[in-house]
C-alpha cells in the first residue's frame, strides 16, 4: 500500500472514532457498543481489514446487532435515538474493517456524518464542539487526499508532503469561515425564546433524597464538580463563605437513617414571584447546574423566600411551578436540565420559624429517639452537659466535645447495626453526617428538640458569584431554641466541612466549567437574538447622547465612518489575501538551486546579475574552476528536475549538497594552503 | 579511408543522438577550421529543422560550409550562384516540350536536392527571392498547376553579403523570418590562418570530409528533437523574451509567433549537445541571438554590420532584463 494511502486511511479511521466519540461523551451509549467499536478502531488502526473477505457473513452481524437494539427499544430499556446512534457507531465500524476502496470510504465517511449529528441529538456539550471540529478537519484532509491520489497515476508516490500545506490552509479557511457563518448567518430557531441547557459533563452526583442513611463509604466528598452558582447581594465580597445552604431538614431517625415526618407533598404546587424584600434579607440569584441531579432548590440558612423558578430543558426556558415536600424541601415539579430561582434569606442569627407554627406531631418528632438506642449514648450526653440547660449553649458544648475527641474520615465500615453507637464508641471517627446525628440524638437525650439538616456548606468565588461544589455537600444540627427558632450548630470538625477534593484537580474542573459555561452562552444559547445584540453592539455608541439634541433620524455619522472602515478592513483583508494565495511558492528544485547558490557563494564564487546556476555551471566550466566538476552534476540534476520533470527524490537534494559542500571544502582548504605557500617558497 | 556504411537506424537514445551531431560537426571542422561554436550552431539549426542565412564577406569559407556539410550528412548537393538575372525557372525548374511526344515534361531545377547552397541570394530580383523562401517554407514547388516535392530533408544555406549592398535586393523582413539562423563565420583567427597557409598543399578541404550520416538519421534526429520535453516555464521564458521584444523602445517590430516558434525548436536541438531530453532556459539564451537578430526590426536607419550588432546587442539587453525561470 502506498503511502499516502496509508496515512489517508488513517485519517478517515481516526475521523470516524472522533465522530463516534462526539456521541460517546454524552454516556448514554450502551457500553457494549463503546467497546465493539473501540475494538473495531483499533483493529482498523493497525492496518487490519479482517471483513474484506466476509462481506455478507459481517453484514448479518450487523443485522443481528440491529436486532438486538431493536427488541431494546421494543421493550423499552433503549431510546430510540440512542439506539439510532449505536446503530450508527456499529455500522461505521463494520465499514472501517471492510477492504478500503472508494464505496466504503464513502461509507465511512457519511456514517461519521450520521454519527455526528447523533451526538448534536444526544448531547451538546463542549466535549462534542471540539470532537465534531477534529472530525471535519481529519474527514476533509482525508477526503482531499483521496482526490489527490486518485489523479496520481498508479505506482508513483503520492506527494503528500506537497499537498499538506495547502489542504491545512483550506481547512483552516473553512473552520474560520465556518465561525463566522455561524456568527452572523441569520438563525431562526425554536430557542428564541431563551436559552436552552445541556446536561453538562456526565451524570450527576449530588442529590437529595428523602431520606439519609448512615454507612456505606464516602466519595461525594471528594467530587469537585459545580452543582450551585449564586449570585448574592448584598455582595459578601469575601473569597470563601462560611454559609450554610439549607437543602431540607430530617427529624425522625430509626437507629440506621433519617426521614421525615411528613413526607408526602400537600400536592399543591406554587409559583411565586419575587419582589425587592426587605433590606436586612440577602438575596440570591441561584442556577442549579446539570450536575446537581436534583430538584431541590437551595438556599443559605435561613431561608425566607423562594421564587421566580425557571426550568432550563432542551426545548428552552421556562417558568415553573415548585412545590414544598416535607423536612421544608422545595423542589421543581417538573425535571430540566439544570434550574434557576431568587431566594431570600434571613441573615445569620436572625428569627426563623417558631416551634408554635409546627404542627404537634412534628414537634413530637423533634424529641423521638429510635428504638433500642444504646443508654451510652444518654449518658454521655449527660456527663459531658454536666447539668447544662439551655439548648444552644449545651448544643455547642456537645459540638465541642465532638470536635475534639472523634476525628473525621471518608472511610467507612460500611453497614453495621447501630451506626451511630458505633461512630461513639466503637470507631471514634466519621463523617458529617455521623456528627451531626450524633449531636442531635444526645441533644434528644437531654429533652432538647434537634433536627438534622443537609445540604452544602461553602462557596468559593468565581468571576463575581459563588460556586458550590458536589463535594462541598454536607449535613449538620439544627437547635430549637425557644423564642429564636432553628439554631445552626455544626458538630462536624471546621477543616472537614467544605470540599475535600484536591487542589489542583479543583482548578482544573474550575477552568472546564468557566470554559463550558462560556461554550455554553456563546455557542449552544447563541441564538438571533444575540445575533442581533451584537450587530447592535457593532453600530450603537457607548457614549451617553446628549439630552438636547433630538434623536435625528438618520444614522449618525458615526455609523457611516464605521462601515467606510469595515469595508475598508474588508477590502484589505481580501488584498492580503489574494496576494497570499497568489504568491510564488518556490519549487522544490527552486529551493535546491537557492541551497546550491547559498553554498557557492559560501565558496566566494560571485554570480553575475540575473546569471543563472546553468550559466553558472557553463562560466565556470569555461574558466576551468577547481568547482567545476563538482558542481556540474548537481547543476545537471537542477537541470532535469526544474525542466525535465524528474523530480528529486526523497533525501536526494540533502546528498548532493553534502557532496557539493565536501568539494567546496576541499577547495577552500586547498586554498588556504595555497596561500600560505608563497611565504614559506621565500623563506627557503 | 571512406567508413563503412552506417547503419542509418533511427536515433534511438541521446547518446546516440549527441555523438551523431558531434560526428558531423567534427567532420565540418575538417573544413573550417577554428570554428567550433558557429559549426555547432550550423548543426543545431540542422536538426531543428531550419535553413541557416550565412552573412559574411566573401573568402571565409560559406561555400566551403555548405559544401562540408552536404557531404558530412550524405546529402545531395546543389549550389546556385544568384544573380541579377536569375529567373524563377532557373531555380525550380521548367515544363519542357518534348517534341517527339508532344507534350510537356517537367525538368526539375537545381532546387530538386537535399541541401542547397543560395550563393548571393540577395543579389536575385525579388520574383527569384520568394520562388526559392516559398520551396523553402513548404518544402515542396508548385509550377503551372503540378506540386513537386522536394527531397526530404530539403534544407536552404543561402549565404549574403553584408557589406557590399550595391545592385542587390534586400531581402525582404517576412523573408528573413524563414531562415531559423542567421549566423556569420568571421575570419579565422591568425594561428588557424598560418596553420591554413602551412598544411594546405594544393588538396581541396573537403577531401578531408567523410560523410558521417545519411538522410534517415537526419530525419530521425529531426524527429527526436522535436519531441523533447520543453517545460511549461521554458515555454513562457520563450514567451516573455518576444513580448519584451514587441514592447522595445527601439524595436519597430518584436519577435513573431513563427520567431517564438522557431526558438523553441532551436533551443530543443540546443539541449542535444547536452545529451539532455529537454531544453532549459540555457538553450534558449544560447540560440536566441541567432535565431532572432534577423527577425526584429530596429527603428535606426543603420544597416548591414552594424544593424546586425545593434539588433545582437538589445537581443543581450532583453535577455539580461528578463528573468529565466529558476
Amino acid at each position: 500500500m502506498r503511502k499516502g494511502t496509508r496515512l489517508r486511511l488513517a485519517l478517515r479511521d481516526l475521523g470516524s472514532g472522533f465522530a463516534f466519540a462526539s456521541m460517546a461523551v454524552s454516556g448514554q451509549l450502551p457500553i457494549w457498543s463503546l467497546v465493539l467499536y473501540g475494538v473495531a478502531l483499533v483493529v482498523a488502526l493497525a492496518g487490519r481489514r479482517p471483513f474484506s473477505n466476509r462481506v455478507k457473513l459481517t453484514a448479518l452481524l450487523l443485522l443481528a446487532v440491529a436486532l438486538t437494539l431493536g427488541t431494546n427499544v421494543l421493550a423499552g430499556s433503549l431510546n430510540l435515538v440512542v439506539a439510532a446512534c449505536a446503530f450508527a457507531g456499529l455500522i461505521s465500524a463494520q465499514r472501517l474493517l471492510s477492504t478500503p476502496d472508494a464505496t466504503t470510504d464513502g461509507q465511512v465517511h457519511l456514517s461519521g456524518l450520521l454519527m455526528v449529528a447523533g451526538g448534536a441529538a444526544l448531547s451538546g456539550e463542549l466535549v462534542y464542539g471540539l470532537f465534531l471540529i477534529v472530525f471535519g478537519v481529519l474527514a476533509s484532509i482525508a477526503l482531499a487526499l483521496g482526490v489527490v491520489e486518485s489523479a496520481v497515476p498508479e505506482g508513483e508516490p503520492v506527494p503528500v508532503r506537497a499537498v499538506m500545506g495547502p489542504l491545512a490552509t483550506g481547512v483552516g479557511f473553512a473552520v474560520v469561515g465556518a465561525v463566522a457563518f455561524f456568527v452572523l448567518f441569520p438563525r431562526l430557531n425554536w430557542n428564541m425564546i431563551g436559552p436552552s441547557a445541556s446536561p453538562g459533563l456526565g451524570v450527576a452526583t449530588a442529590g437529595f433524597s428523602n431520606t439519609v442513611r448512615l454507612g456505606g463509604a464516602g466519595t461525594i466528598k471528594g467530587n469537585p464538580r459545580i452543582v450551585l452558582r449564586a449570585t448574592l447581594s448584598p455582595d459578601p465580597e469575601k473569597d470563601a463563605l462560611d454559609a450554610y445552604w439549607l437543602g431540607r431538614t430530617y427529624d425522625v431517625f430509626d437507629g440506621q437513617e433519617w426521614s421525615s415526618a411528613r413526607t408526602t407533598s400537600d400536592g399543591a404546587g406554587f409559583m411565586t414571584t419575587l419582589r425587592p424584600g426587605r433590606e436586612n434579607l440577602v438575596h440570591q440569584r441561584v442556577e442549579l447546574m446539570p450536575a446537581y441531579g436534583a430538584r431541590t432548590l437551595v438556599a443559605m440558612e435561613t431561608p425566607s423566600r423562594l421564587g421566580n423558578a425557571v426550568t432550563n430543558t432542551r426545548q428552552g426556558s421556562r417558568r415553573t411551578q415548585i412545590e414544598e415536600r416535607g423536612g421544608g424541601e422545595v423542589r421543581f415539579r417538573d425535571a430540566g436540565i439544570s434550574y434557576s430561582y431568587e431566594a431570600y434569606s434571613l441573615p445569620p442569627g436572625a428569627s426563623g420559624d417558631d416551634v408554635q407554627d409546627l404542627p404537634p406531631e412534628e414537634q413530637d418528632a423533634l424529641l423521638a429517639l429510635p428504638e433500642g438506642l444504646d443508654v451510652r449514648v444518654a449518658q454521655t450526653a449527660a456527663r459531658v452537659l454536666n447539668g447544662e440547660r439551655d439548648p444552644l449553649a449545651a448544643a455547642r458544648k456537645l459540638s465541642a466535645w465532638l470536635q475534639r475527641e472523634y476525628s473525621y474520615t471518608l472511610e467507612l465500615s460500611g453497614d453495621v447495626p447501630d451506626p451511630v453507637a458505633d461512630f461513639l464508641f466503637q470507631r471514634k471517627q466519621g463523617h458529617c453526617e455521623h456528627f451531626a446525628t450524633a449531636l442531635t440524638l444526645m441533644l434528644r437525650t437531654q429533652g432538647m428538640r434537634a433536627r438534622l439538616a443537609t445540604g452544602f456548606f461553602g462557596g468559593e468565588r468565581v468571576t463575581g458569584g459563588y460556586v458550590v461544589r458536589a463535594g462541598d455537600a454536607h449535613a449538620w444540627t439544627h437547635v430549637l431554641v425557644p423564642g429564636r427558632g432553628f439554631i445552626t450548630v455544626d458538630a462536624t470538625p471546621p477543616a472537614h466541612r467544605a470540599s475535600q477534593s484536591p487542589r489542583l484537580l479543583e482548578q482544573l474542573i474550575n477552568f472546564y466549567e468557566v470554559v463550558e459555561s462560556q461554550w455554553r452562552d456563546v455557542v449552544l444559547d447563541y441564538n438571533f437574538r444575540d445575533q442581533l445584540t451584537v450587530l447592535r453592539s457593532l453600530s450603537r455608541s457607548h457614549e451617553v447622547p446628549k439630552k438636547d439634541e433630538p434623536p435625528g433620524r438618520a444614522p449618525p455619522p458615526r455609523a457611516f465612518g464605521a462601515a467606510l472602515l469595515a469595508a475598508a478592513a474588508a477590502y484589505a483583508a481580501w488584498r492580503l489575501l489574494t496576494r497570499f494565495l497568489s504568491r510564488e511558492r518556490p519549487l522544490e528544485a527552486t529551493r535546491f538551486a537557492d541551497a546550491v547558490e547559498a553554498q557557492l557563494t559560501s565558496a566566494r564564487i560571485t554570480r553575475g546579475e540575473g546569471e543563472t546556476l546553468e550559466a553558472l555551471d557553463a562560466r565556470l566550466a569555461r574558466e576551468r574552476h577547481p568547482l567545476a566538476p563538482a558542481l556540474a552534476p548537481v547543476t545537471r540534476r537542477y537541470l532535469e528536475a526544474r525542466f525535465g520533470g524528474r523530480p528529486l527524490l526523497q533525501g536526494e537534494a540533502t546528498r548532493l549538497l553534502a557532496d557539493l559542500r565536501r568539494a567546496v571544502l576541499t577547495q577552500t582548504q586547498r586554498g588556504a594552503r595555497e596561500g600560505t605557500r608563497p611565504p614559506q617558497a621565500r623563506a627557503s | 579511408m571512406n567508413q563503412p556504411a552506417r547503419a542509418l537506424s533511427p536515433v534511438p537514445s541521446l547518446a546516440n543522438a549527441r555523438s551523431a551531431m558531434e560526428r558531423i560537426a567534427t567532420q565540418l571542422g575538417r573544413a573550417v577550421q577554428g570554428k567550433s561554436a558557429q559549426l555547432q550552431l550550423v548543426v543545431t539549426s540542422l536538426v531543428a529543422g531550419g535553413h541557416v542565412l550565412l552573412e559574411d564577406v566573401p573568402g571565409v569559407g560559406k561555400t566551403t560550409l555548405a559544401e562540408a556539410l552536404a557531404k558530412a550528412c550524405g546529402l545531395s548537393f546543389a549550389r546556385v550562384q544568384f544573380t541579377a538575372d536569375l529567373m524563377p525557372a532557373d531555380v525550380l525548374g521548367a515544363q519542357v516540350f518534348h517534341a517527339q511526344t508532344a507534350t510537356f515534361q517537367f525538368r526539375p531545377g537545381p532546387l530538386f536536392r537535399q541541401l542547397v547552397l543560395a550563393d548571393e541570394l540577395n543579389r536575385a530580383p525579388p520574383r527569384t527571392q520568394s520562388a526559392l523562401l516559398e520551396a523553402m517554407a513548404q518544402g515542396q514547388v508548385s509550377l503551372d498547376g503540378a506540386t513537386h516535392v522536394l527531397p526530404a530533408p530539403f534544407t536552404v544555406v543561402a549565404t549574403q553579403n553584408p557589406v557590399d549592398f550595391s545592385g542587390t535586393y534586400p531581402l525582404p523582413d517576412s523573408q528573413l523570418d524563414r531562415f531559423m539562423v542567421r549566423m556569420s563565420l568571421g575570419h579565422p583567427t591568425p594561428e588557424v590562418e598560418a596553420g591554413l597557409l602551412v598544411t594546405r598543399d594544393g588538396t581541396p578541404p573537403l577531401d578531408a570530409v567523410e560523410s558521417v550520416s545519411g538522410p534517415e538519421e537526419l530525419a530521425s534526429l529531426r524527429a527526436f528533437a522535436a519531441a523533447l520535453r520543453l517545460d511549461a516555464s521554458v515555454a513562457d521564458y520563450v514567451v516573455r523574451l518576444a513580448t519584451a521584444t514587441r514592447s522595445h523602445g527601439d524595436l519597430e517590430r518584436g519577435a513573431s509567433t513563427r520567431a517564438v516558434l522557431a526558438l523553441g525548436a532551436a533551443a530543443r536541438a540546443n539541449a542535444l549537445w547536452e545529451a539532455r531530453d529537454f531544453a532549459t532556459p540555457g538553450d534558449v539564451r544560447a540560440v536566441l541571438v541567432p535565431c532572432w537578430a534577423h527577425r526584429i526590426l530596429l527603428r535606426s536607419a543603420v544597416q548591414g554590420v552594424s544593424a546586425r550588432d545593434e539588433a545582437a546587442h538589445l537581443l543581450e539587453e532583453i535577455a539580461r532584463k528578463v528573468p529565466a525561470p529558476r
